[in-house]
């Protein structure tokens, strides 16, 4: 009996320390997160909610705000110069899902069978990507350029395809500035790719030519599927990224001529800071979010199916 | 520790006190202005001297990249210079709306600044009555052109629209555009043109009628307005090449084609004497202006499209509103002083639109130069003035005159949905008290 109660009274005992214990070794283990938690707080939650409650009121940017309801979302769903956006913007996702994903992956692909010299080309396939964006768009402008660029150099010699201003034609003004974003942009590719292929097992590949298969059988059946993880989170990223272009835009046409290359987050600018309609623009901003987030719930629905991703 | 030793420490801990004391005493007037400033000219020609003759007030001046949205964000964060330099008196509605400016019209009145001031540009300040702002520099529109191709070819500089055509016609015969001139890098460039062929077809009296709300942009004078400019752009290429070419040609690229006789005239604001200078520098042709000819038989005289460009106001939360106040009057009180400061930009850029006389300009000021300012106020004088789309239109109304007029060129929309659209952003502004002082006619 006495027995019992000691028993009784030790797992008592226990139980209170192991309950304080448990406390402090949590509120130990918050604190480590803490400073971070807070940090977010303050310049991602807070601003982040602020931007979609100004979704719905008609801020100027500067004095009071009024809140009107869904009228800015109404206007934008009337809105061809958003939609002509829009479209562009899903344009422009799926050049960089093609072009850049392809010409990344080739690149990659003929650097992992070179031995010597590979730390020249990665650099010199990287140097782009750390330029700035007014750099770069320089560079391409002068190139480019309708009067002095290599347009006319060529027509001289019986060229003429590049022989008008393709930044000026609304036919190729989105297309121009979606290949210098792409001319930078596909370095960084290469070397996510590059550094994905070497860490594939050797022998896979010994197995795969003992099999007979060619070059292009052992990318397909032993290169691809092992880098699959890095392959669609290029996919995600680039789909997320597609939807917050805006530099190269903003840079080399401004969303022009007519609209023809507007993308949401240049409409979005032009809205926030040259209309002072920064309610209409925080809309505009949601349709963004909205994009990613998409992207993100497709690529959580992709992992519970069980992708190796 | 001797007496000595004391002593000295005592009298080191007075004079640091002592000046403690002076530094609080004295109030420091912050201003931040354009990136493009030359700063140390401007420490040089107008801080230095204000501070000397102010003991009490230090003017600290400070470029900002993106002024307008770095004073924005400051605002919001409650640390706004002192002194508000803002692109253009459409920005001011927004302040004044949002309570954010300290009207000036007591200390305009005490300080005598509507007898130094051009009338014009005084009363582009004022709203609900109140002052508000002052032009921190003034603009208008003229033709350009490239003085030794004219004089070879023959041409004379055109002071009617028939003329006009005859020297575009003429031009475009030697394979040289009438005009060089693109938005690339500034799509608002495009308001330049929408501005002038507004004035200078449908009329001063229609436009002010416009502003005013007397008359609607549907008017069918507008519309033939908007209609010869779309013409000129689209049909008969009198700007480059092609329309395409405007969307690539920017400053170096215009400014080029016209000192190297690839186009002959050029339609721009007086900040164009910045760079025909720089660029004319560059070859042996000499550049010229002329007052942009009327493009209608019904408008008899030529007249000046009144801008300006930066305005200043004070800061309504500033604490320091009585030193910022008397930084704006030592700028106001010195015409040779502010055309000392423009001389640095061609007389391109800050030029505070005061009551010049020809003895105020330094001594070797270009000929042309002098020539424009000494018109513009004849001119001016007589009441013959027009109206820049970024001086006295609402901001939204601006970007869609200059965003929507691309879909014109294209023929993507009709010039009657153009001007409708654009009345629709009038009415809106009008609805919100948005609309820009427009002085008296």
């Amino acid at each position: 009996m006495l027995s019992s109660r000691s028993t009784a009274t030790a797992q008592k005992n226990t139980s209170t320390a192991f309950g304080q214990y448990s406390f402090w070794a949590t509120l130990g283990r918050w604190s480590f997160i803490l400073p971070l938690l807070i940090l977010n707080l303050i310049i991602v939650i807070i601003p982040s909610v602020f931007g979609l409650l100004l979704a719905f009121t008609d801020w100027s940017g500067y004095g009071p705000i009024n809140i009107i309801g869904f009228e800015n979302f109404n206007e934008l769903f009337q809105d061809g110069v958003f939609f002509k956006s829009l479209t562009n913007n899903l344009i422009w996702t799926a050049l960089f899902l093609t072009i850049p994903i392809a010409v990344g992956l080739l690149g990659a692909y003929m650097l992992s069978g070179i031995k010597r010299g590979q730390i020249f080309f990665r650099v010199a396939y990287f140097l782009p990507y750390v330029f700035a964006s007014v750099v770069n768009t320089q560079i391409w402008r002068q190139i480019l350029h309708p009067r002095v660029g290599i347009g006319p150099i060529l027509a001289d010699y019986g060229i003429t395809f590049l022989d008008f201003p393709i930044f000026g034609t609304r036919e190729t003004a989105l297309f121009g500035v979606a290949f210098v974003d792409g001319w930078h942009f596909w370095g960084f590719l290469v070397i996510l790719y590059l550094s994905a292929m070497t860490a594939v097992d050797v022998e896979l590949y010994e197995v795969a030519r003992l099999d007979g298969a060619s070059r292009f059988q052992q990318f397909r059946f032993v290169t691809l599927p092992s880098i699959r993880p890095t392959l669609v989170f290029t996919i995600l990223m680039i789909t997320i990224w597609s939807s917050l272009v805006f530099d190269y835009v903003f840079i080399m046409t401004g969303g022009g001529p007519a609209n023809s290359s507007e993308v949401m987050g240049t409409y979005l600018y032009q809205n926030a800071f040259q209309r002072f309609d920064v309610g209409y623009a925080a809309s505009i901003g949601v349709m963004m979010s909205i994009w990613v987030m998409l992207a993100v719930a497709g690529f959580i629905y992709l992992r519970r199916r069980g992708w190796e991703i | 520790m001797n007496r000595k030793s004391v002593f000295v420490i005592l009298a080191v801990l007075m004079l640091l006190s002592v000046g403690a004391a002076s530094a609080q005493d004295v109030t420091t007037v912050t201003w931040w202005t354009e990136d493009y400033v030359d700063i140390e000219a401007l420490n040089a020609q107008l801080v230095e001297p204000f501070n000397a003759a102010h003991p009490g007030i230090r003017l600290e001046i400070t470029p900002q990249s993106a002024l307008d949205d770095a004073m924005r964000t400051a605002f919001t964060a409650g640390s706004a210079p002192d002194i508000l330099q803002t692109p253009g008196a459409s920005f001011i509605g927004e302040y004044v709306n949002a309570g954010l400016i300290l009207p000036l019209t007591q200390s305009a009145a005490d300080l005598g600044w509507q007898e130094k001031l051009l009338p014009w540009a005084y009363e582009s300040g004022i709203l609900n009555g109140e002052l508000y702002s002052i032009p921190l520099t003034f603009e208008s529109m003229i033709l350009m052109y490239n003085k030794t191709l004219f004089e070879e070819k023959g041409w004379t500089p055109p002071t009617t629209y028939a003329e006009l055509e005859a020297v575009a016609a003429a031009a475009q015969a030697e394979g040289i555009n009438p005009f060089g001139y693109g938005n690339s890098g500034f799509q608002p460039a495009n308001e330049h043109v929408v501005g002038v062929y507004l004035n200078n077809y449908a009329g001063a009296d229609n436009v002010y009628a416009a502003l005013t709300g007397e008359k609607s942009w549907t008017d069918p004078v507008f519309a033939e307005a908007i209609e010869l400019l779309r013409s000129h752009m689209a049909d008969v290429n009198w700007f480059n090449d092609s329309l395409e070419t405007w969307f690539t040609y920017g400053w170096n690229e215009q400014w080029t084609a016209l000192s190297t006789r690839e186009s002959a005239m050029m339609i721009i604001g007086t900040w164009g004497f910045r760079g025909a200078d720089e660029f004319f520098g560059e070859t042996t042709d000499e550049w010229d202006w002329t007052p942009i000819p009327p493009f209608s038989e019904n408008l008899p005289e030529y007249n000046y499209m009144l801008a300006t460009g930066s305005t200043l106001s004070v800061n309504g939360q500033s604490a320091n509103t009585d030193a910022a106040i008397a930084v704006l009057d030592f700028l106001f009180s010195d015409p040779a002083r502010v055309l000392e400061i423009a001389s640095g930009y061609n007389y391109g850029e800050f030029v505070v639109p005061l009551k010049f006389t020809a003895d105020d300009f330094p001594e070797g000021t270009d000929e042309r130069i002098v020539r424009f300012y000494a018109d513009f106020g004849a001119v001016t004088d007589q009441g013959r003035v027009g109206y820049t789309t970024w001086t006295f239109w609402p901001a939204d109304s601006d970007v869609q005159l200059w965003q929507e007029i691309e879909n014109v060129w294209y023929g993507e929309m009709t010039v009657d949905t153009y001007l409708a659209n654009h009345q629709a952003t009038w009415d809106e502004a009008r609805a919100d008290g948005a609309v820009p002082p427009i002085p008296a006619r």
